[in-house]
This record gives structure tokens, sequence and C-alpha cells, in this order.
């Protein structure tokens, strides 16, 4: 059993930071929390 | 009362490490952030120059000039080693700019187009898997570095590769080849690609869907879309992240091979490990998409949200060009390189193919 693949928490870890950051950052738009983002 | 101490004594401790990991990234953050606004600022300045003195200049995307000013940077003065964690950081920066960039996809379109990414992935994924196993057996590669090449070829480049090292317990050494390959490999295509679309005349849906396609690193596969239009890096990321969708079988595949051989780990729960593999960032991306398809933000919103994910992407194109080391890469050998590169043009023909006859249902 101590020889089976486990998922790797780092590669989550990553992913899910992005995806929180990213939906935060739509919720602020979503809320008028942040000002018009020009580019 | 002491356990609770030692409790504190932990967060408190566990507190000052987040802090100091998440100031050790600062410089190299600053240094994306410089490079990705100075490539928009040097397009900025020379279109407006251009268009005032009626010159007739053709538009470089911030994107190549983002890209080229990081590589000056890193192959001349190099990356020094207080920048290095935060430059790491541009792989983060592309995993939500792709969940923002779901705000511009309705969700009809994301599930056309992501249908026919589908189906053409799974048909190029079985040829180009199966022809790199006969190029790496052709050229006397180790079998399992020629796993992580088909991998990293077919897939999605090194993100592929990392999470398929452990899975078939391949070496340190043929993984930085693989890796090493891929990248340099990436860094051609992001020349040649746009070069050869607009020879051929692709439309931005073709082009996008090529780039998606055939393009091996989620980075420079977004960089090369981009650099064609903006309309043809959207589909490139849709395409791109269909591909990414499908890592955890294909790496699931490997494993199961290499364990049936007694040279790698058994898996223990196959869906777990399917769902550890799987990119969480193409939850986010549907998820964002359709909040946009029913209407939960207005037309400004969105408007704002596609410019938060230029912006994430300004910063992990900057990260393309400077963690590129010619020398480093240089480093590796050549017969992993070839194998790669013979591989790459073989998907990259055979993707045209593929999208040159779906481009009426696009």
């Amino acid at each position: 059993m101590s020889n089976a693949v486990r998922p790797s928490r780092l590669a989550f870890s990553l992913d899910a930071y992005a995806v929180a950051l990213a939906l935060v950052l739509a919720l602020l738009v979503r809320l008028n929390l942040l000002p018009p983002i020009k580019w | 009362m002491a356990a609770t101490s030692t409790t504190e004594f932990h967060s408190v401790d566990n507190l000052i490490g987040f802090g100091r990991r998440i100031a050790a990234l600062i410089p190299g953050l600053l240094l994306l952030a410089a490079v990705g606004y100075a490539g928009k600022f040097i397009e900025q300045s020379i279109a407006t120059y251009t268009k005032a003195r009626h010159i007739p200049f053709p538009n470089i995307e911030y994107v190549l000039r983002a890209i080229v000013l990081g590589l000056i940077i890193a192959n001349t003065v190099g990356i020094l080693r207080i920048f290095e964690a935060g430059v790491g950081t541009y792989e983060f920066w592309l995993k939500a700019g792709i969940v923002l960039l779901g705000s511009r996809f309705l969700l009809g379109d994301v599930l056309h187009l992501g249908g026919i990414s589908l189906l053409l992935v799974a048909f190029a994924i079985t040829l180009s898997l199966t022809f790199m196993h006969v190029l790496g057996r052709a050229f006397k590669l180790k079998p399992k570095l020629t796993s992580l090449l088909a991998v990293g070829s077919s897939i999605c480049g090194v993100s592929a590769i990392i999470a398929a090292k452990p899975a078939i317990n391949a070496d340190d050494e043929d993984a930085s080849y693989a890796i090493a390959a891929i990248l340099a490999l990436g860094a051609i295509s992001l020349f040649t690609f746009p070069l050869i679309g607009h020879s051929l005349h692709l439309s931005d849906k073709a082009y996008g869907l090529w780039a998606g396609l055939a393009v091996d690193n989620t980075a420079e596969a977004t960089a090369a879309g981009a650099l064609y239009s903006d309309a043809a890096g959207k589909v490139a990321v849709l395409a791109k992240t269909t591909r990414n969708a499908l890592i955890g079988f294909i790496v699931l595949g490997y494993a199961l091979y290499w364990s049936s051989r007694g040279q790698a780990k058994t898996v223990s729960n196959k869906a777990a490990f399917l769902w550890s593999k799987f990119p969480k960032f193409v939850l986010g991306f549907l998820l964002i998409s359709l909040l946009a398809t029913l209407g939960f933000f207005t037309k400004p919103q969105l408007v704002s949200l596609a410019n938060l994910s230029r912006w994430a992407f300004l910063l992990t194109f900057a990260g393309v060009g400077l963690r590129t080391s010619f020398r480093e890469l240089g480093k590796q050998g050549w017969r992993p390189f070839a194998v790669g590169a013979i591989g790459e043009v073989f998907i990259a023909l055979l993707t045209l193919a593929l999208v040159y006859g779906a481009d009426r249902y696009l």
C-alpha cells in the first residue's frame, strides 16, 4: 500500500490557488468592488 | 494548556514561514511585470509613432516583444537567484488568466469548439503516441524517456511530464531531458507557427485550433495563438484546455503499463489518481463561462474580466522568455531533442491536416 502512487498536493495547490484567485477577482468585478480594468 | 501553546507556536511559525515565501516571490513578480509591461509599452509607443507619421509598420504584438525581452535578459545577464521564485509563478498567472478568459466564451461555443477539439485531440494523441514510441526505439532512447517525450509532445508539455514522472517512476535525468526538449521546441514553435499560419492564410479559428492542438506547453500554445490574433489566441486556449483535460487518462495509462511490467508503483485508486492529475483550472474556466452565459456579469464587467485575463497573460509571456535559457537547453544532448523535433513536425503536420478537414465545422 505504501508503494501506491499518491496525488501531488503541490500540483493541486497551484491549480486551486489560481482558480480561487480568478474567482475572487470575478466576484469583486461582479460586485463593482474593483474599478473598471483597462488594457 | 501546553498542547494549546505548542499549537499556537506552530501556527505563528507557519504564518511567518508563509509570509517569507510570499516575500521571496516579490522581486521576481516585479521583474515579470516590468518585462511584460515594457513589451506592451514598446508596442503601443511604436504604433502611436508610426500612425501619427503615417509610416507603414507591421504591428508586432506585445506578446512577442515581452517574450523576446525576457529571452534577451535570461540569455545575457541571466536571472539572479533573488528573482527565480517570482519568475516561476508565470504558470500560476497562466492558469488564473485561462479561468478569467472563460468570461469571453459562451458555454455553447465552449461545448461546440471543445467537442471538435476533443475529437481531433483523441485522434492526434493516438497517432502521435504511437509515432513517438517508434521514433524512440529507432533512436535507441531509454523506454521511459520515450514515454515522457511522448506524453509531453502529445498532451501538454512540461505539466504532463511532471505528472507522469512519479507515476511511471522515471529518472530525474530523463525528466529533465524531456522537459528541455519540449521547452526548446516550444520556443521554436512560437516563431514558426504564426509565420506558417499567415503563409497558409489560415482563419483565426483554424489557426487557433492548430496552435492549441500542436504546441505542447500551455504557455507557448497561448502565446503562439495570441501572436496570430486575439481571436486565434482565444481558440488556442480552448483547444489546449481540452487537451489538458485528458492528461489524467494518458498518465494513468502509462502508470498501469509500467506497473504491469514491475517498473512503477501500483495505482491503488484509479478515480483518485485521475482527479489528482486533472487540471482544476479547466473547471474554473467552465464555471466562469457558465456564469457569463447566464448573464451573471454586465457587459462592462465582462470587458474588465477579459482585461484582467490579458494582464495575467502578460506576466505569463514575460515568464516564458525569462525562463528559457538556450545554454541550459543546449546541454541536454541531441538525441532527445531530435526525437522531440521529428515528433513535433509530425504532430504539427498531422494536426494541420485535421484542422483543414474540420475547418467547415468550426
